[in-house]
């Protein structure tokens, strides 16, 4: 059984159809590209995958335990992490702190530790301030920890999402057009952050961007949507090289 | 249920509705809850007090003075208290305060001039009721009926036929995108404002005549509150049907069990519909966009 | 009494709410129009418990607390789900329940009498000790992970769903230990005047610990308990200022709103750490001054 089974989910708003019969299985080490023009229902794919929205039928199973109807926390917790379209740091936290956020749903201290501070929380506080540095190591962040997220460029404020994510531990990594409005060598540090974290890590990537070149040659595997149905699926050489998606999407860029 | 008891409950419930309606107006545009607007009705419907009810003019002189008045406070809050606030993009949370700012304003400058005291607007009518088959209604009931549906079908209309209602829908809809289409989003929100007070002026002189004025009849806007969560925050025909509905059930409770409990009462029915039914009557959804 | 002892325990029973406002509003970034009635709350159980049954005033105050709390939980139960927005709706109406409630009941409550003859136990050093406590606490919540959490919530609430935050229960917290708070200072209120009245919990009230909240700074505790002290020191004093104080307080308040959104401290914290900085900061300056 793969990791990440998505079997045939669709999703309907007011009549419209963001997804059509969106089927996808993953493997953990394995990176999928989603691409296709806007409005093509890849975020509402990412969405519903991750609980923001329920899909309307089919089903998200991950390690073999359904996932499709449980609330967005409990699916972040059995181990779906992900990054958003345009960036959503918590502002008036640290950036460490930020980090931090992923990993309180899973410190394990009561609230009466909230309030006086227990041997406990001490513990579980510096347990958590060791694995934010280490994943804003990962993603060379570190030496920024005390930093406002709002002072940081927009690449770096990228990758102190990604260590977030990381954060959460998850099986499954979500990443959601993650070179949106960076510079060309901030695209290239991202491009090789996401092979080394898929390599070192072993989860299963999923990654929507409209970048082509980023997407071809990191993907294993490509989904090609267009108005919320997938039109093509194969190796990047598989789907350039397809008819319907040179008509539907890069014929109609060129 | 008596007839009669239908009718309290209807002009109620219409009274209800334009406070809900010019409540649900401003949470479509800027996606918060006015708070200031208990306080607007107060302070509009002590306006036309002081400077038409009690020179002994009539009822149309008075509602017109409290309407104008509601819709000048409006504008006036918008200025000061949001403007700039939006201007800055900051976020929501200073919309909310800055609403119960004003609100605690106007009540302040009310109580300045009122104090402490009651005062009653003059009777408006040489006899107070008409007979109805068996029922007595007060002339005062049916006014605002009358009133409030000439008002909601007014809004109606501009919402739905004018141009300047498309633009309001638009702007509620994404400011944004109506704002790259060339609609000065200033000026709707602007419009909305003075719609919404003139909603509120209406209400507060009809809940001076129903009540009694004082400083802190601003509270009574809770029941418009309640009525928009019951039909579905930011709907407009919901806030409408749950104005009528609130206004029913608490003619019901009025008349069964005094109007302390009825207080309660409807309080717990909106606690138990937020349980059951968090989306309203009209199933509006108001969620973050991802 | 001494002017100066009677507004100091004025204010630091004010602190104790303002605290609980500012785990809601200044952490949690929701709204509560119905804290006063969680104050009437604390006052009437706690002396109606000690005038009636004679127990121990520190006992009644545990009980009042609890009793507030599960009456919070009700209350929050259904709207912790929702949308902020809903929190200051219900607690708006609730408000105005409590304070029906209070005169419905007036066998027990003394109605519009209100309730007279509570021994007058907690003088200023109680109240004191009581504020700083709670000051404490609510600082060691601010840097433990429900600080962080409440943050995160203010910040994005989907975001916090998709770091694995259970929002529903983390604003539940929130709302729960700011009811709780806000029932002390109606405790404490309570067994210092030796009377309650029923039209003291409006949601006037409540709307000014928020403007104090706002007015030092929404993101800051130290802010905070400086806005909650400085708007109750100030109208104590001016004694002409006292028939103007909601006006004033308002236009101050709009004044900063619109010209410094963050409020008078903004996000600063009095700690060792930032004290040293500001220190430094100031030696700095002073040798410049004495190099000139």
């Amino acid at each position: 059984m793969a990791l990440l089974e998505i079997r045939h989910i669709s999703k309907n708003f007011g009549g419209i159809k963001a997804i059509a019969d969106f089927s996808l299985e993953a493997e953990a080490g394995q990176i999928h590209g989603i691409i296709g023009p806007n409005g093509a229902g890849k975020t509402t794919i990412f969405n519903t995958i991750s609980g923001v929205y329920q899909a309307d039928s089919g089903s998200v199973v991950l390690s073999g335990e359904d996932i499709t109807r449980l609330p967005q926390y409990k699916i972040t917790r059995l181990g779906i992490g992900r990054t958003f379209q345009n960036i959503r740091i918590f502002r008036g936290l640290t950036i460490e702190e930020n980090v931090l956020c992923a990993f309180d749903p899973q410190s394990k201290y009561s609230v009466f530790g909230g309030l006086i501070p227990t041997p406990k929380r001490f513990k579980e506080e510096k347990r958590g301030r060791e694995l934010a540095r280490k994943y804003l190591e990962v993603v060379g962040m570190a030496d920024k920890k005390d930093e406002r997220p709002e002072n940081l460029s927009y690449g770096n404020q990228r990758k102190v999402e990604i260590a977030r994510a990381l954060m959460c531990e998850p099986k499954v990594l979500l990443l959601d057009e993650p070179a949106a409005g960076l510079t060309p060598t901030e695209v290239m540090e991202l491009t090789d952050l996401i092979k080394r974290i898929s390599v070192e890590f072993g989860f299963a990537i999923l990654l929507i961007e409209h970048r082509l070149d980023l997407v071809m040659s990191i993907s294993d595997l490509i989904h090609v949507q267009n108005f919320g149905e997938t039109i093509a699926v194969g190796t990047a050489d598989e789907v350039q090289h397809n008819q319907a998606v040179i008509e539907a999407y890069l014929g109609a860029e060129q | 249920m008596s007839f009669q008891i239908l009718i309290n409950g209807i002009s109620t419930g219409t009274v209800y509705a334009l406070i809900a309606i010019g409540f649900a107006l401003v949470f479509n545009i800027l996606k918060f809850s006015n708070f200031s607007y208990g306080a607007t009705m107060t302070a509009s419907a002590f306006i036309a007090y002081f400077l038409v009810a009690s020179k002994g003019w009539g009822l149309v002189p008075t509602l017109i003075c409290s309407a104008l008045a509601g819709a000048l406070i409006s504008l006036i809050g918008e200025f000061v208290g949001f403007r700039r606030i939006l201007k800055n993009h900051s976020p929501s949370t200073y919309f909310f305060v800055s609403s119960i700012t004003l609100g605690s304003l106007y009540e302040g400058l009310v109580t300045l001039k009122a104090g402490t005291n009651f005062y009653v607007y003059p009777n408006f009518f040489e006899t107070p009721t008409i007979q109805l088959f068996q029922t007595v209604i007060s002339k005062e009931n049916i006014i605002m009926l009358v009133i409030s549906v000439a008002a909601l079908l007014a809004l109606a209309f501009v919402i739905q036929k004018t141009s300047i209602g498309r633009a309001i829908r638009a702007v509620s809809f994404d400011r944004d995108t109506a704002q790259l289409m060339g609609i000065n989003a200033t000026l709707i929100i602007q419009a909305v404002f003075i719609i919404s007070g003139i909603f509120g002026g209406l209400a507060g002189c009809f809940l001076g005549i129903k009540y009694t004025l004082t400083a802190t009849m601003g509270s009574l806007v809770v029941k418009g509150f309640i009525a928009s969560v019951i039909g579905g925050l930011g709907s407009l025909t919901g806030a409408v049907i749950g104005a009528m509905l609130l206004g029913i059930m608490e003619a019901i409770f009025l008349s069964t069990m005094g109007s302390g409990w009825a207080t309660i009462a409807s309080f717990a029915v909106m606690l138990v519909f937020l349980l059951i039914r968090p989306q309203g009557i009209a199933g509006s959804n108001v969620q973050e966009k991802a | 009494m001494n002017l100066f002892l009677y507004v100091l325990t004025q204010v630091c029973i004010t602190l104790v709410s303002v605290c609980g406002i500012y785990i809601l509003t200044g952490l949690t970034g929701m709204f509560s129009l119905g804290s006063a009635a969680f104050m009437a709350i604390g006052a009437y159980v706690s002396g109606l418990l000690v005038l009636n049954t004679g127990m121990n005033m520190y006992l009644a105050f545990l009980l009042a607390i609890a009793f507030a709390v599960c009456v919070g939980y009700v209350i929050g139960f259904p709207v912790v789900r929702l949308r902020r927005d809903y929190i200051s709706l219900v607690t708006l109406g609730f408000g105005e329940s409590i304070a029906q409630l209070i005169l419905l009941l007036s066998q027990y409550t003394g109605g519009a009498f209100g309730l007279i003859g509570i021994p007058r136990r907690v003088n200023v050093w109680i109240a004191l000790i009581i504020a700083i406590l709670v000051i404490i606490l609510t600082a060691l919540f601010k840097c433990s992970k429900y600080g962080r959490q409440c943050i995160a919530i203010k910040s994005d609430e989907l975001a916090a769903k998709a770091m694995g935050i259970n929002t529903s229960r983390v604003k539940m917290i929130a709302f729960l230990l700011s009811c709780a708070m806000t029932a002390l200072a109606g405790c404490l209120s309570a067994f210092n005047i030796g009377y309650v009245g029923p039209t003291d919990f409006g949601w006037k009230k409540s709307a000014d610990w928020v403007i104090m909240v706002f007015f030092g700074g929404v993101n800051s505790l130290t802010g905070s308990i400086f806005g909650g002290a400085f708007l109750t020191f100030l109208p104590q004093y001016m004694q002409a200022l006292n028939k103007y104080r909601a006006v004033v307080y308002a236009v101050l308040v709009l004044f900063i709103l619109n010209f410094k959104p963050k409020g008078v401290f903004g996000e600063w914290e009095l700690t060792p750490k930032n004290m040293r900085r500001a220190l430094m900061r100031f030696n700095r300056k002073q040798r410049k001054v004495k190099e000139r």
